[in-house]
């Protein structure tokens, strides 16, 4: 087995975790999506209202209660056959499955990691679509680096607009931000209330996530970034109650520490 | 140049061309299409600002026709390691936090002869509104209620809050 082929196939079982913890979620707040929830669709279909009538209509029977209910069952289904390998059908059904559910939450749910989790579908979907048009291996090394770009552009961004602002680099955005988050307010004696923790903290997120793109130096650095972003998620997790990024971003670093072989700078 | 060679250059000239777009920011393009499907065009900026934060405050009043006092929906939470595998409450929590931010959005690009409760965010707030005092006061006969949109100041002294938006009294 390559180890191309072991990359795509961890991408794929970290996903299909992803995509099953995500749906069983969907599963548990569907009350909120009914007629007398907040996101009731009679209200929320104005937002297609600019569409063609056939367009609405499609809309309006995919979002009915019971369709939802069904296409759930089959993404959770869909999902756990990833276990087992991706093929075109499931990889074609699980990208139109998530803008399906994109499109019902404005957009999207859960911000980020819905991004993410499109990000590593679409390299999927080039992986397992592309493969009868350029060959097996093109297809998985496509996907693959296509799946690492967007992951190490997300850190790298994310690093570069905080070395921007001011709040990050002297430390109060931290604690700013942790305080009005779900688990907030801080307490009194909170470490991240200590002038030199918050300071030490904002510049490490700064300085490793706008330094991602060294992670493709080699294999060991890949190993070393991926280590610490996954610790990075855990944080998020922790803080913020952000789960599905953990898993979201967690699916991409097989990826990224392929690419990172086939570079090998040190 | 062999594929190594040739995928380093590329990567440097991606990642500088990624970062001078960082500093020169071009036109914001906005459609509806294209607020629905803006998952395709991530812009990886998380936690970069601390500006006003949009927080929706409820009150009600009861059958002697008193109201209460304004209180935040900002959610709050406690943690568990177990929330790494499931977290359904949170997640939808964050997304009707995300409704806000939304509603103060449209708010601002809202021109003067369109009307606010017209608006889906603000339909979708009025039932934010309703199920929040739903769940925190289940027991208590509520006649009206109304919710108030204000842009908190962050704790950085140079910014005060500011009220964007007062339902009318909303009937039960």
């Amino acid at each position: 087995m390559s180890a191309l082929y072991l990359a795509i196939r961890a991408v794929e079982c970290l996903c299909a975790i992803s995509l099953l913890i995500q749906t069983l979620e969907f599963f548990r707040i569907q009350p909120a999506l009914r007629e007398t929830g907040i996101w009731a669709w009679s209200k929320q279909r104005q937002d297609l209202l600019h569409n063609p009538l056939w367009m609405q209509r499609l809309a309006d029977f995919i979002y009915q209660d019971r369709q939802h209910q069904l296409h759930l069952i089959l993404r959770a289904a869909t999902a756990t056959t990833l276990f087992f390998g991706m093929n075109s059908v499931s990889s074609v059904f699980l990208f139109i499955s998530t803008l399906i559910i994109l499109i019902r939450w404005r957009g999207a749910f859960n911000g980020g990691s819905d991004f993410m989790t499109l990000a590593v579908l679409t390299g999927l979907l080039i992986t397992h679509v592309s493969q009868p048009l350029v060959g097996t291996e093109i297809a998985y090394r496509a996907g693959c680096w296509f799946i690492t770009i967007q992951s190490i552009s997300s850190y790298f961004i994310s690093g570069t607009v905080k070395l921007f602002d001011a709040h990050w680099r002297n430390g109060r955005a931290l604690s700013f931000f942790i305080n009005g988050a779900i688990f907030g307010p801080l307490k009194e004696n909170s470490i991240y209330k200590k002038k030199w923790f918050a300071l030490a903290s904002c510049w490490s997120f700064i300085l490793w996530e706008s330094t991602f793109p060294l992670a493709l130096m080699g294999p060991l650095w890949a190993i070393v970034w991926c280590s610490i972003a996954a610790l990075f998620h855990f944080l998020v997790f922790w803080h913020f109650g952000l789960n599905r990024f953990f898993w979201a971003w967690l699916c991409t670093f097989p990826a990224i520490i392929y690419c990172s072989t086939e570079l090998r700078l040190f | 140049m062999n594929f190594s060679s040739l995928a380093i250059w590329a990567l440097v000239f991606y990642f500088a061309a990624l970062f001078f777009s960082l500093i020169y920011r071009s036109q914001v393009v906005t459609g509806p299409w294209l607020f629905l499907l803006r998952c395709f065009f991530p812009n990886w900026r998380f936690f970069h600002g601390m500006g006003h934060v949009p927080t929706l405050f409820v009150r009600y009043s009861n059958a002697e026709k008193t109201w209460s006092p304004w209180q935040s929906t900002i959610p709050r939470a406690r943690r568990s390691l177990l929330q790494l595998l499931h977290n359904p409450a949170i997640n939808l929590a964050l997304a009707n936090q995300n409704l806000v931010d939304h509603l103060s959005a449209d708010i601002q690009v809202l021109k003067e002869e369109e009307d606010v409760q017209q608006l889906v965010t603000y339909q979708l707030i009025t039932r934010h509104a309703r199920d929040y005092l739903q769940q925190h006061y289940p027991s208590l006969a509520i006649q009206h209620y109304q919710f108030q949109l204000t842009l908190m100041a962050p704790p950085t002294g140079k910014h005060e809050d500011a009220t964007v938006l007062t339902s009318p009294a909303i009937a039960w």
